[in-house]
């Protein structure tokens, strides 16, 4: 029988288990704040045409957010192994690495992320809509690109900080893992979705409640909410499940 | 875990077997009390929903009498000799044809010229548009007339198509022969036109047809579609079409009455609302067709336009606003026979507040005008100006009509009273009018030619119609608002006394239910006596004050009854993540009723909030630190997602659903019989579900004894004859075997039927409760520790070698293992939803059994997930629950809605209906899921928890609380918003049948929980207190 005392807790901890701070120079918190606004931006810009033609507007789009994602994933977060960034002191001065090699290190990583996305993630989140009750029989592009958005909104930033750990993974899907800015996003995006299911059955004849429109906007709104409230209202907060 | 342990057990001496019993003896009172506390609640609510529905419900009874050409209601003056439809059956008739143009939603504003008035100074789109109606009413009275013609609410097209033809009021239910089906079934003009050999042409709306199916001429009626309000000129183009080649007089032979309905103006309406200018264009084609009918119109023939409601500023209708019940009617003859009382009535009413008419009037007008009798149910009176002749003062003609109606309305009025057994003098007024307007009549009479007198005679019938019909308004169109509020306010308390019970009690619920038990008698006796004897006192209804006060004084008295333990009590809020999701799920769902889409897609956000309880549940026990509970939960919580969804595929759509759902239940979207492929669904129940429940049971090592017994070989044979039957049912439906009779199928079927249910009920329930705990008792040598010695080989010499081990021969010692202890409680109680599962399987279709049969997958695996998480205490189990028995009956082929109650499964078993068991098995068809999850509620505290686990009932009792407050939830709001939407366009069609269905789960679920749970629970646990003793308290 499972006990839920905390003595079951391995000695040897998880390697990261703190949450992810962004790293710490200009560029990055720059484009860490700038982040959630292109996304935003995005959304709204393309509102109009993701109503008429979700399939092609979603389609269109996806490149787009996998490269913000990178970009953001590469300028803002350190990758796999790479020791959290500790606040440098004041006095310290930077390792100046060649910055070719420093990109690449870190470019490597972020499009490994992509592709575990797109290979991984988003087969995973499409069966996940299918169980929740997406359509079977059709409308199968929408349902896709809607996992596709899904994954890129979710994932890559936690692979890219994570890696494949299977222990923290195991604590991403129980929920375990302190709350930062990448886990809040991903809460946030899962949880907006959750919610843009809720008008679809409502009887309002609107264009805009065609399938997948408003768990799309539930997504990037949630993402984006949640990256703001993970980052800086709930940082470091755990859910307690059980 | 631990499968196995070994106890070592020593004789009982007197004085333990003396406590066992006194303990035995403490339980079997505890939990007869803990019943007892539920039968309570039940009672509670049984009241509660009582007292709502004898305010909401108001059923009018629907008489079949007819109305017969050669028997009018009272003997004819003047020698008139009744009977002949040429002449006219009651009264002498004036026309021999009609055309009866219904324009929907013809609101009468826009048929008469705008007026300005303050605040309203220019017209609108739908005004001066339709001029026509006016104009022919003042230019020459004599041949038509416009009138006001009031709806009586809902102004739903069905409802009033109803009123228009048998000249009755709409009630929620008419408590007729036919529930399911639309048709009407009193007596009606239509009918009364087929009977009389009349042909009736239809042309328009296809609403006709559902309400009288088989009465128009087949070959010349078109019907189209009503639905589509987006689509403003198919229908009216269609009934144009076919409407102006019947008016040519080549075509005369060919009919009697033409019914053109048009619905161009209704979806103008609810596509731009009245105030646009396709409003406008469409009453101007519609002008232009009055027009043209009037052309071709001949002398015989009347012609009547009509709306059936009118619509609101956004133009929906629905409800009982002014606008939405202010209609027109006006009448058309070349002839000229219609005449004004005033000769300032020529000019039609400026407003619908002036002269109006109500919608019922036009039935025993138009009878009377054709010659046929006036239909049985009538309440309508006579419209004046068809009667009154050209000149205005044919007050003998009247008074004549008049007298028809009144002694129709009063025959009609007799039976009913006869019928339904209602004490005369709630009618009294009417009796006093009645007499008053007989002998007016007589004094008429012997006054033969004095206008005056005849003119008293018609005003005392017309007194006595009106009020008549005031009292039937207000017996059957009312809804009692004193006794709704009573019933809600006691849900209401209901509710809190059961979250309560459920989830601030922190102590041992068994030991505090006998307290509450008592107090809670006690106020609902002394409620019950005080309220009868207020309600003496009191011009009030006894029966319904004594109700209230019997469970206003139990729930207070049961409330105070907490008082004691106050200090333990907590404050019933969600603390932990689990009580929080259930707390959400639910309240999403009682204020999602309050919508019609939310009420029409309840299965799909049940699958939803299912599986977001599955992905959770999966997500968690990922995150269990033992890797047993990590992987075995995962797995479980895979498969009842994988279950959930596949169900899912078993649907019956609801029409409202429709063109967005593709029923799978039976053959066809139009069939009630299964496919042949899904008569190998029971096949594969058979196969997998004895083997789903073995795995489990073998995996606890409690695939023992009985379980053996019951889910290995009884359970798997009782569902292959389940299969079969189905089989042989399909084979008759689709005659496979013509050479083999089909009284023989159905013989052999109904056989293999009632051998089902005797092993289930009999064999089953018998294995149940003699059935010793599913543990294998193995006595094994036990390996005993060697006892090794080292002793000098040589005593005497302390230098001498040591010999060590010397093995002497081991003592014999035996070890008893007891296999399936760490389940034992769970398994044996798990046995009765095993039982139940058989009988709940026979009586659904094929499809229903394999979607049945994924619930009992999904339920294992939700007890097995809450063993992994160790949630046992936690609400989820008992939340998860009713939402599963909710969402299987969705996938069972139901909906709420009265439509889909498979009446045939009253039929498996037996040859004829037979009372009680025919409503039994419709019960068992109809809540198959709801009966399944709540008879495993109790699993959920006894699942793999050890044997002698004190305070195990008071953790039932918790947990069956909680899976009664997701019940009650869900009953208190759908009550309070049906009373709220009572008059919602959607209210019968929707939100009633959602409360109906809603506090009739509730009622069932209460009961089921308590007789059949918690009374189960008492055989299971003695059973094995047999085996390990009862816990000491």
């Amino acid at each position: 029988m499972s006990s839920s005392t905390a003595n079951a807790k391995p000695a040897a901890a998880a390697p990261n288990e703190k949450p992810v701070e962004i790293l710490q120079n200009q560029a990055s918190q720059f484009y860490a704040n700038l982040h959630p606004v292109l996304l935003l931006s995005i959304l709204l810009v393309s509102f109009r045409s993701l109503v008429q033609d979700p399939v092609s507007t979603l389609l269109g789009l996806a490149p787009t957010i996998a490269v913000v994602q990178a970009v953001y994933c590469v300028l803002c977060l350190p990758s796999t192994g790479q020791p959290a960034a500790s606040p440098p002191k004041p006095g310290q001065k930077k390792k100046a690495a060649k910055p070719a090699q420093d990109l690449w290190a870190k470019a490597v990583p972020a499009f490994l992320s992509l592709v575990l996305t797109l290979t991984l993630s988003a087969p995973t989140l499409y069966i996940i809509v299918i169980l929740f009750g997406g359509p079977l029989t059709t409308h199968q592009p929408q349902t896709l690109l809607l996992a596709l958005h899904l994954a890129l909104l979710t994932t890559p930033q936690l692979y890219y900080t994570h890696g494949l750990d299977t222990r923290i993974w195991l604590k991403i899907a129980s929920l375990q893992l302190p709350i930062d800015e990448l886990f809040g996003m991903t809460l946030g995006a899962c949880l907006g979705s959750w919610i843009g299911a809720i008008p679809i059955p409502l009887d309002w004849d609107r264009e805009w409640q065609k399938w997948p429109v408003t768990i799309v906007i539930g997504l990037y709104l949630g993402a984006v909410v949640g990256k703001l409230a993970g980052g800086y209202v709930f940082k470091g907060a755990k859910i307690k499940i059980s | 875990m631990e499968d196995a342990a070994s106890v070592t057990r020593p004789g009982a001496t007197a004085e333990e077997r003396a406590d066992r019993k006194q303990l035995s003896v403490q339980f079997k009172a505890q939990h007869a009390l803990v019943l007892a506390f539920f039968i309570l609640i039940f009672i509670f609510h049984a009241l509660a929903i009582y007292l709502f529905c004898s305010g909401f419900i108001l059923s009018r009874l629907v008489l079949t009498d007819r109305s017969q050409c050669a028997v009018p209601p009272v003997e004819l003056q003047h020698g008139y000799v009744p009977g002949s439809h040429e002449k006219g059956c009651w009264h002498p008739k004036s026309f021999d044809k009609v055309v009866v143009i219904l324009v929907d939603a013809l609101r009468y504003d826009f048929t008469v010229p705008f007026r300005p008035q303050p605040g309203d100074e220019t017209p609108h789109q739908f005004h001066n548009a339709l001029p026509i109606l006016y104009e022919t009413s003042v230019q020459s009275p004599e041949n038509a007339f416009l009138l006001p013609f009031i709806a009586d609410p809902p102004t739903t097209t069905l409802q009033r198509l109803k009123g228009l033809t048998t000249g009755t009021l709409p009630t929620l239910l008419d408590a007729g022969s036919n529930f399911a089906g639309t048709a009407i079934d009193e007596d009606n003009l239509i009918e009364q036109l087929y009977n009389a050999g009349k042909k009736v042409v239809h042309l328009g709306d296809d609403t006709w047809h559902s309400l009288f199916p088989g009465y128009f001429e087949p070959n010349l009626t078109r019907s189209y579609d009503s639905f589509n309000v987006w689509d403003l000129h198919t229908v009216d183009n269609g009934v144009n079409e076919h409407l102006f080649p019947l008016l040519e007089p080549s075509m005369s032979e060919r009919w009697d009455v033409i019914i053109g309905h048009y619905l161009g103006v209704d979806h103008a309406g609810h596509r731009y609302g009245p105030d646009h200018p396709a409003m406008t264009a469409k009453l101007k084609q519609m002008d232009e067709v009055f027009r043209r009918i009037i052309a071709a119109l001949d002398d015989s023939t009347l012609l009547i336009v009509m709306g059936d409601h009118g619509m609101d500023v956004k133009g929906d209708h629905g409800g009982e606003s002014d606008d939405e019940v202010q209609a027109a009617l006006w009448m058309y003859s070349k002839r000229g026979i219609f005449g004004r009382s005033d000769p300032g009535y020529v000019e039609p009413p400026a407003h619908a507040k002036i002269r109006p008419v109500g919608q019922i009037d036009l039935v025993p007008t138009l009878a009377l005008l054709l010659g046929m009798p006036i239909p049985f149910n009538n309440l309508g009176r006579p419209i004046e100006e068809a009667f009154i002749g050209k000149g205005g003062n044919d007050y003998k003609n009247l008074a004549e009509v008049s007298r028809l109606t009144s002694n129709q309305i009063h025959g009609y009025q007799a039976e009913y009273a006869k019928a339904r057994k209602i004490d005369p003098s709630t009618t009294s007024p009417t009796v006093k009018l009645w007499h008053t307007a007989s002998m007016e009549w007589q004094r008429a009479r012997s006054w033969a030619t004095y206008s005056k007198a005849w003119k008293t005679s018609y005003d005392s019938f017309t007194a006595y119609q009106t009020e008549n019909l005031r009292i039937c308004k207000d017996l059957w169109a009312r809804f009692d608002l004193n006794s709704m509020s009573m019933g809600i306010i006691a849900l209401i308390g209901t509710f809190l006394v059961i979250i309560l019970y459920a989830q601030s009690v922190q102590g041992d619920r068994a030991a505090l239910t006998p307290a509450l038990l008592s107090w809670g008698v006690a106020g609902t006796i002394t409620g019950a006596l005080s309220g009868a004897a207020l309600g003496s006192l009191l011009s009030f209804s006894q029966i319904q004050l004594s109700a209230f006060a019997a469970v206003m004084g139990g729930i207070c008295a049961t409330l105070a009854g907490f008082w004691p333990v106050r200090a333990t009590l907590r404050v019933p809020y969600p603390t932990t993540f689990w009580g929080g999701l259930c707390t959400l799920s639910t309240l999403l769902l009682c204020v999602g009723f309050a919508a019609n889409s939310f009420t029409i897609w309840e299965d799909e956000q049940l699958l939803f909030l299912l599986t977001t309880f599955g992905v959770v549940m999966l997500g968690s026990s990922l995150g269990q630190p033992d890797e047993t509970d990590r992987n075995f939960g995962s797995l479980n919580a895979i498969s009842f997602l994988a279950a959930t969804r596949l169900s899912s595929l078993s649907r019956l759509c609801r029409e409202e659903q429709m063109p967005n759902c593709r029923s799978t239940y039976y053959a066809s979207a139009t069939s009630s019989t299964s496919a042949g492929w899904q008569t190998l669904i029971p096949f594969i129940v058979a196969l997998l579900l004895p083997t789903a429940i073995r795995y489990i049971y073998v995996r606890s090592k409690n695939y023992q004894g009985s379980a053996v017994i019951w889910i290995g070989i009884a359970l798997r044979l009782g569902l292959v004859m389940t299969a079969v039957y189905w089989v042989l049912n399909a084979a008759d439906d689709g005659d496979w075997y013509p050479q083999v009779s089909k009284e023989t199928l159905s013989s052999t079927r109904i056989i293999i039927a009632q051998m089902v249910l005797a092993v289930a009920f009999a064999a089953g329930y018998g294995t149940y409760i003699w059935a010793a705990p599913l543990l294998l008792v193995r006595t094994e040598e036990a390996p005993a520790p060697t006892t090794s010695t080292s002793k000098p080989l040589d005593s005497s010499d302390p230098n001498a070698p040591v010999l060590t081990t010397i093995n002497e021969p081991p003592k014999p010692r035996s070890k008893l293992i007891i296999l399936g202890y760490a389940n034992t409680q769970g398994t044996r109680y798990f046995l009765l939803p095993c039982v139940w599962i058989l009988a709940l399987l026979l009586v659904q279709k094929p499809m229903g059994q394999g979607a049945l049969a994924l619930c009992m997958i999904s339920i294992l695996n939700l007890l097995e997930l809450i063993d992994a998480n160790n949630l046992r205490r936690s609400p989820l189990g008992p939340i998860v629950l009713a939402l599963l028995g909710s969402y299987y009956f969705f996938k069972t082929g139901h909906q709420a809605a009265l439509a889909t109650i498979q009446w045939d499964s009253a039929f498996i078993p037996l040859k004829t209906i037979r009372y009680p068991w025919s409503p039994i098995l419709v019960i068992l068809n109809t809540f198959g899921a709801h009966i399944l999850c709540a008879i495993a509620v109790p699993a959920i505290s006894m699942w793999k928890v050890p044997p002698k686990l004190p305070g195990l009932l008071g953790r039932v009792a918790g947990a069956v609380a909680t899976h009664l407050l997701f019940y009650a939830a869900i009953a208190v709001a759908t009550v309070v918003e049906a009373a709220w939407l009572r008059r919602h366009l959607m209210l019968y069609r929707v939100f009633m049948p959602r409360m109906l269905l809603a506090v009739v789960v509730l009622l069932l679920v209460e009961f089921i929980t308590a007789v059949i749970a918690i009374g189960g629970v008492r055989w299971s646990m003695v059973s094995v207190a047999g085996v390990f003793g009862y816990p000491e308290s």
